[in-house]
């Protein structure tokens, strides 16, 4: 016997009552769906936050140190954000890449996160997190805080598996670039530590702000970040030549990569609070043909990374980033 | 760079996620929503109404889904497991599910029909389990749900769950084969 007796139970609900259920939420969805006044986030950033992922999971791991080597650890201190190629997002996105299968167990889970917590407060929240919790002095655009919740924090373990990123490269047609072999089966322990989450809105606008403590890496010495990063930027779709040069100037062990699409999103340096931070606006549509954007800005002060993020105007995020405190 | 595979989905994870469509979310979820309860509570008419609160509360919370903490289905699952726990806890001299049907206005010929079914037979084995190996089962068999979706759900690790899901299987397997199956 297989385990088909533990379908048994399966049924598909009443149809009467899947309408009657549906009537009675009904307007409100409808109402809903015409309504949608607010310009949520567009998908495009999706492929490239995939991308992204995949590269660096694949990438850090590639150390050349021996077992006995020392741990180094990184945290996040800058954002910078790359413009990257639509042509190998669309390539992505059209499954030419299994990137399940290339990805497959070398990812381990070490720690979940859990559910999200709804707090009462932000202090609440802080306290669970276990993070001196910020607030922003000013809140624009009539926007009226809403809810915040806490999430605890996350690990994962990453295997390296040279076949794998082989595999990844012959998929893109990069030639030009080898995988050294010392890089098979080393280890990388990724942290992210919890993170307190704000809302804010009104009528037709949102605003979320993130703050968490920096992420931690660690992972065996004796990296060459330059020329790991250089073959995770050619995996981005980046030149050869472009991504030699961003490979060079970039500092791996605190830098955050934003991968941006070309089409779809800008981005520029800013400041918030004195620091440098990273303003990334993207682009979409709705169903219906009509424009809608969404803007987020990360910044870092001491050992925390904030994220703020809605659709209002750039000035009014910024404004609202700047009174965090 | 390592830090984007986790940052990334953390803080700017919910950038690349779509618009819930509630029309095709309930559509959707609704199946696995009214099985989770049938699983959780067993076959009774409870599993429609506690199916209402559940969506009930998700319109009305919608604005709090965070899209970057999970999936809807996730979330949605979240709701319903609190509505779950709230219904047992109002009910906590309740008889087993299968009794009290029998208690309450006595056996009807369908429902003595639907005993001998497979599913009620399934349903009596369920409420001898223990409540989170219930919650298992219910969350993976009711509502369809991944190993992964219901470790996040749960706050246990996905290897916990399989073991878990695995040694409950085999129990209701040798359950069902013990009784005839």
């Amino acid at each position: 016997m297989d385990e088909r007796f533990m379908r048994s139970l399966e049924q598909a609900p009443d149809p009467e009552f899947a309408r009657r259920l549906r009537d009675q939420l009904g307007n409100d969805i409808e109402a809903d769906a015409e309504e949608r006044p607010r310009a949520r986030w567009t998908p495009l950033l999706a492929p490239a936050v995939l991308v992204a992922a995949i590269a660096s999971v694949i990438f850090f791991p590639s150390v050349r140190a021996s077992a006995q080597a020392f741990l180094d650890l990184f945290r996040v201190h800058t954002f910078t954000a790359v413009s990257v190629s639509p042509d190998r997002l669309r390539q992505l996105q059209e499954g030419k890449l299994d990137l399940k299968t290339l990805l497959g167990d070398s990812v381990e889970t070490v720690q979940e996160p859990g559910p999200p917590h709804p707090a009462a407060s932000a202090a609440e929240a802080g306290a669970a997190a276990g993070i001196m919790v910020k607030v922003p002095g000013t809140l624009p655009a009539g926007l009226k805080p809403d809810s915040v919740s806490w999430r605890g924090a996350g690990q994962v373990r990453v295997t390296a598996d040279v076949e794998r990123l082989r595999a990844l490269l012959d998929a893109l047609d990069i030639r030009d670039v080898s995988v050294p072999m010392a890089i098979e089966g080393q280890k990388i322990d990724v942290r992210m530590p919890a993170v307190v989450e704000q809302r804010f809105r009104n009528e037709k606008r949102t605003a979320e702000l993130l703050q968490a403590k920096s992420p931690e890496i660690t992972l065996p010495t004796g990296v060459d970040l330059a020329a790991l990063g250089e073959i995770g930027l050619r995996i981005l779709g980046l030149e050869p030549a472009e991504a030699r040069r961003l490979a060079q100037t970039i500092d791996w062990r605190s830098t955050m990569l934003i991968p941006v699409p070309g089409n779809a999103g800008s981005f520029r340096q800013v400041e918030v609070s004195g620091q440098p931070a990273l303003l990334v606006t993207a682009k979409g549509e709705r169903k219906d043909g009509s424009p809608r954007e969404g803007t987020i800005v990360l910044w870092s002060r001491g050992d925390m990374v904030y994220a703020l993020a809605g659709n209002l105007s750039n000035m009014d995020l910024l404004q609202m980033a700047n009174s965090v405190q | 760079m390592a830090s984007e595979s986790v940052v990334l989905q953390r803080l700017i994870g919910w950038v690349a996620a779509p618009e819930v469509d509630w029309d095709a979310a309930y559509s959707e979820q609704l199946p696995r929503v009214y099985n989770f309860f049938r699983y959780r509570l067993g076959p009774g008419a409870d599993a429609e109404d506690l199916t209402a609160r559940t969506f009930e509360k998700a319109w009305v919370a919608r604005h709090r889904y965070r899209r970057d903490l999970g999936r809807f289905s996730t979330w949605v699952m979240t709701i319903a497991r609190r509505v779950a726990i709230d219904h047992l806890r109002s009910r906590k001299n309740h008889l087993p599910l299968d009794e009290g049907m029998d208690v309450a206005s006595g056996p009807s010929p369908e429902e003595l029909a639907e005993r001998r079914s497979d599913a009620a037979r399934l349903a009596r084995m369920l409420v001898a389990l223990p409540e989170r190996e219930r919650e298992l089962v219910s969350l993976k068999y009711g509502a369809g749900m991944t190993n992964r979706d219901i470790a996040r759900l749960m706050g246990l690790s996905e290897s916990n769950v399989g073991t878990i899901l695995h040694r409950t299987v085999q129990q209701l397997r040798a359950g069902w084969d013990d009784a005839g199956g």
